[in-house]
């Protein structure tokens, strides 16, 4: 799994088990959040809150101290699923199709072209470079431009700079996915 | 005036007072700027509409803490999971919490005789609570019962990742069970793990098991004529896998085999040591009442599996007995059962339905 940089930089120890005390707390005040990240570049909730698992597992590990809890695990959250996303290997048609949840039950037809279009988006997505995929989940889930380049140890300037051009690239695969051959 | 560049014009739709006040003005007054940054509002729109998430807002908190509390705590339950990555200890603990290691101890003694279940404790705990850590050296493990005396590993397992079935079976003597058919969902190449022979050899003292107690708060009972000093050897393995996983790592199926442990004493009687241990302050008298009736019969043993997370029942296998262990949640399973000292365990993240035809069908 792909880890975010700050935990290197916060010595956490390769060969520690136990699990810190404040896990819990961490733990449900940023579960859904972390969940919705992943479920934003997975379009799967079901792979989000196994994503989410793997991501709280790892911070439980870690030493990042829990008023940076928040930011280490959307950035966790993001490179994990991205990493799932662009592994190209997904699970079982079974388990998506079970427990994507019942979001809205539209019609069948709704359905159908919302999963299409959900999977296109993902598939575009896992086409950009890491780097600018990562900077668009990051700043679509709500960090500022501040926290995308403390995160990514990019300059605040060239946040903008990156959001803008993987959108524009984001925006090209989706057109030409939806344009008819 | 130059124009700002495109990430300026972008963090105007986001954070315009991250903007300098110069390029603001500019934008405003700038024909070609102004459409730029319809441009960048518009797609920032349509980008954020394709990236909404599905609905996430009534994921269940509790139950996904369970789930990971579970898999979490496996990392520090002493008597059955090493740490993984402290190489020079690999049958060692994290945590000598007297009252765990004691009921590892118990576990592992009370199994002796009858060859049960006692091993496949740690594989379906590995399996079943910490599915993304799933090691060779969770095959074969001895408990922790360093509180209790001195533990010396004479035999190292020596566990580790092989790259085919044949090398598995040259290294272990043991065959992998072969997978007649992949369930649905299940792709792709096996890795293969094995783990020698596992021996140690435990010297029980008084001392520092008293120390251990006291540590905790607590009192140790006096000692059985006979027991201060006394030894017991701890054979257990050799073990092999096949585990089939998803990219992040998750074991979807693993298929797993390993000797059954035994245990020899040296003078004192089995009984006096399991009795001794089950009294022990820590163990929840329940358990230590179970653990001694059932160990008593010679029967099959409990299995300490968190109540709450899992369920289980019996099935049938090949004419064998197994023990079907499923998760509240769903999400995990497994079959495991025990012919002629060998136990061979089925697992995964698929439902136990699936995982008993494999086991049924395992070549």
């Amino acid at each position: 799994m792909a880890r975010p940089r700050t935990e290197r930089g916060t010595g956490m120890s390769r060969g520690r088990v136990d699990v810190r005390t404040d896990l819990e707390q961490v733990f449900r005040s940023n579960y859904a959040g972390v969940v919705a990240v992943a479920a934003r570049v997975l379009g799967s909730r079901d792979q989000a809150e196994d994503v989410a698992q793997e991501v709280f597992l790892s911070f439980g590990r870690s030493s990042v101290p829990a008023d940076e809890a928040g930011g280490w695990l959307t950035v966790a959250a993001t490179h994990t699923a991205l990493n799932l996303l662009r592994s190209g290997r997904r699970r079982s048609a079974r388990e998506e199709n079970a427990c994507d949840g019942p979001a809205v039950v539209p019609d069948v037809a709704d359905l159908v072209i919302t999963r299409e279009e959900r999977s296109a988006v993902r598939a575009a997505l896992a086409r950009l470079p890491h780097k600018q995929a990562v900077t668009l989940v990051l700043r679509h889930s709500g960090l500022s431009y501040a926290e995308v380049a403390s995160a990514l140890d990019l300059s605040p300037g060239s946040v903008g700079t990156t959001v803008r051009r993987a959108e524009s690239v984001l925006l090209k695969e989706l057109n030409r996915h939806a344009s008819p051959e | 005036m130059r124009h700002p560049s495109d990430g300026v014009l972008r963090r105007l739709v986001d954070e315009p007072a991250g903007v300098t006040d110069d390029d603001r003005a500019h934008v405003a007054s700038c024909p070609a700027c102004l459409r730029a940054l319809d441009s960048a509002r518009a797609d920032a729109r349509l980008v954020g509409s394709a990236l909404a998430a599905p609905r996430t807002g009534d994921v269940d908190t509790d139950a996904a803490w369970a789930r990971l509390s579970s898999a979490a705590s496996a990392t520090t339950t002493p008597a059955f999971r090493p740490a993984p990555t402290a190489a020079r200890r690999r049958w060692g603990s994290a945590v000598r919490r007297p009252a765990a290691a004691a009921l590892g101890a118990v576990v592992i003694l009370t199994g002796a005789g009858v060859a049960a279940a006692n091993d496949w404790l740690p594989i379906f705990q590995t399996e079943r609570v910490d599915p993304v850590e799933v090691t060779a050296t969770d095959l074969v493990q001895v408990p922790d019962l360093s509180a209790y005396g001195d533990l010396q590993i004479t035999q190292d397992p020596e566990p580790g990742q092989v790259a085919d079935a044949e090398t598995a079976r040259e290294r272990t003597g043991l065959a992998v069970p072969e997978v007649a058919d992949l369930p649905e969902g299940v792709t792709g190449e096996p890795t293969y793990q094995v783990a020698g022979v596992a021996e140690a050899t435990f010297t029980f003292s008084a001392d520092k098991a008293a120390r251990a107690a006291a540590a905790e708060g607590e009192v140790l009972p006096p000692p059985p004529a006979g027991l201060d000093g006394s030894q017991l050897r701890l054979q257990a393995g050799p073990g092999v896998a096949a585990m089939w996983s998803q990219p992040t790592g998750v074991p979807t199926l693993v298929v797993a085999r390993v000797g059954a442990p035994t245990v020899y004493s040296s003078g004192v009687p089995f009984e006096t040591v399991r009795d001794y241990l089950l009294s022990l302050p820590g163990l929840p008298e329940g358990l230590a009442d179970q653990l001694r009736t059932l160990s008593a019969d010679g029967g099959t043993l409990p299995l300490p599996v968190p109540a709450e997370l899992v369920t289980s029942s019996t099935a049938d296998v090949g004419g064998a007995e197994a023990t079907v262990l499923t998760s509240r949640n769903g999400l995990f399973a497994g079959v495991v059962w025990v012919e002629d000292g060998v136990m061979t365990g089925v697992a995964g993240s698929l439902s136990a339905d699936e995982l008993l035809s494999v086991a049924r069908d395992l070549g």
